[in-house]
């Protein structure tokens, strides 16, 4: 038979390597954000304070970064849907033969380094990079846009990068649909449209989310990114915590952000589950 | 009747996104190999000058040791201690499993920059930082759900009687998951660990606030190098990266079907 403790003896060595290398780490973080950050002195001993949580939401630049960060990820979020439908239907549905090479053409860039696809972008969109250099050459633009270190650009780079998830999402929702639902549909008088509206999106729907979760969770995340496009003074949330750890050194503040973070990003997964669940039940 | 098969419009609109996320692939690539710092197109000239640079300087050889070792020792680890626990999950020989799981998962869930600076803080605190072993420990965290979710797909998919058959034929435990359950879960935890190793390969968020100021990684020096300043060095490394990351999709795709476990 299979005793108990033999299952204790497989799985111990990841609970305790976990324990010690995760949990303990995230839990010592924690007191950090009720210290008190004096400038030039550090963390000071002995006192607790809820400070910096109440900096973080009274302040209008926390708040200004905060919004920003939700903003970037509704957008890139909605990007994502409506650029990576199309490509999933295309791919779900389209010719068998083109089905693979679509298929490895998605999963390539999402296997290549964040990094270099960042860098790829910053060649495109800087002041005098390819975008702007074309658009000058044809004449369209007499001086170079501002592509780069401002929403525009985070919003093309993050898109780009969290592109990809959405896209398998889709595929494998539109491939769950059965396809007699449709075809009775159209049977029935129904025109292609109507069939999309009616029955196609609607039973795709828990897949979007899922895959809107996933992006929107991701953006608002990230961190190299926005670092890299947004450069030092364009901010979001990720990169400030960045910041107030190893340029201010106000690990306070700091700590207190990136709980801030996590709660939002743990809120938003806890919530979609819920509604997921509930959507499973009355179907 | 024709049912829904997509149009025209949904095929150009398809394949303009797919054009739309290899752009930047291919301007790194042509970086990589034209003579001006500044790229062009059409480029003013061809050279390899920028490969010489970068694979004769020590900076960047060592920071390509330092992610490989990262990786593959990470990996190994994460397979060790993952394997041996999914395996206890998914035959539910322990009470409270899906606790184990819950908590195997939650660094995915966890922002990679709060991770960051938790270590940060955490390897501060018990004298890691810096360290080699801090640093291994961190990427094994980041890579190891990927190890235990294929794994556990790959037995759930398993028919238990084919293990019980080796027992009964006289076969130890270790051996029956040894010669039965090891070869038939095999594509899927390589799958997995092709996984873990590029997570491990292309960290940033993490590995940043861990290196020390004499060892870095890849990944890392190419994001300080571009804040440095764009230079084709940076392009030419880049492309390696890009030529390397391709060639292992491909030839996974034809071992595992890779695709299927994404």
């Amino acid at each position: 038979m299979r005793p108990a403790r033999h299952g204790m003896a497989l799985a111990a060595p990841l609970a305790l390597f976990l324990a010690a290398f995760f949990v303990m780490p995230v839990l010592l973080t924690l007191p950090t954000s009720f210290r008190e950050y004096v400038p030039g002195m550090g963390i000071t001993a002995g006192s607790w304070t809820l400070g910096n949580y109440r900096e973080i939401l009274a302040d209008s630049y926390y708040r200004e970064v905060m919004w920003r960060t939700l903003g970037l990820g509704a957008a890139v979020t909605l990007a994502c849907v409506l650029l990576g439908y199309p490509l999933a239907f295309m791919i779900a549905r389209g010719p068998a033969r083109w089905r693979m090479p679509m298929m490895m053409l998605v999963i390539f860039p999402m296997m290549l380094n964040l990094v270099v696809r960042s860098f790829g972008w910053i060649a495109l969109l800087a002041n005098r990079g390819l975008v702007n250099n074309l658009l000058m050459d044809l004449g369209l633009i007499a001086a170079p846009l501002k592509l780069m270190f401002n929403l525009t650009g985070l919003m093309i780079g993050l898109t780009h990068i969290y592109l990809p998830f959405m896209v398998l999402m889709l595929v494998a929702a539109i491939q769950n649909i059965p396809r007699d639902v449709e075809v009775a549909a159209m049977t029935l008088g129904s025109s292609r449209l109507h069939v999309f509206t009616a029955i196609t999106l609607p039973l795709t729907a828990p897949g979007m989310l899922a895959g809107s979760i996933l992006v929107f969770v991701l953006t608002i995340s990230a961190l190299v990114t926005p670092r890299m496009l947004g450069g030092p003074t364009f901010k979001v949330m990720a990169t400030l915590i960045y910041d107030e750890y190893m340029q201010t050194l106000d690990w306070p503040t700091g700590s207190a952000l990136a709980f801030v973070l996590s709660g939002l990003a743990i809120a938003i997964i806890w919530a979609s589950s819920r509604l997921t669940r509930r959507w499973a039940g009355t179907a | 009747m024709s049912d829904m098969m997509p149009r025209r419009p949904t095929a150009i609109a398809a394949w303009a996104v797919i054009v739309f996320l290899q752009v930047p692939v291919l301007v790194v690539v042509l970086a990589a190999f034209s003579t001006t710092s500044y790229l062009t197109i059409p480029p003013q000239g061809w050279t390899l000058a920028w490969f010489g640079k970068v694979l004769s300087d020590p900076a960047w050889l060592s920071a390509i040791r330092m992610s490989l070792f990262l990786a593959a020792g990470s990996t190994v680890v994460a397979l060790v201690l993952g394997v041996a626990a999914a395996y206890a999950i998914a035959h539910r020989m322990l009470p409270g499993s899906e606790m184990l799981t819950a908590l195997v998962m939650a660094p995915l869930v966890m922002p990679s920059v709060v991770i960051g600076v938790a270590m940060l803080q955490y390897f501060s605190l018990i004298g890691l930082r810096g360290s080699l072993v801090g640093l291994l420990c961190a990427h094994v965290v980041i890579t190891v759900p990927y190890i235990v979710r294929s794994a556990l797909a790959s037995l759930g998919g398993l028919d238990a009687s084919l293990e019980e058959a080796a027992r009964v034929l006289g076969a130890t435990g270790l051996e029956a998951f040894r010669l039965v359950t090891l070869p038939l879960i095999r594509p899927g935890l390589v799958a997995g660990a092709l996984f873990a190793f590029i997570t491990s390969l292309d960290n940033v968020p993490v590995t940043i606030f861990l290196i020390s100021a004499r060892q870095t990684t890849l990944p890392v020096l190419i994001f300080s190098s571009v804040e440095m300043g764009v230079d084709p060095s940076v392009a030419a490394i880049s492309t390696l990266l890009i030529v390397v990351t391709g060639l292992v999709l491909l030839v996974a795709e034809r071992r595992t079907g890779f695709h299927r476990f994404i």
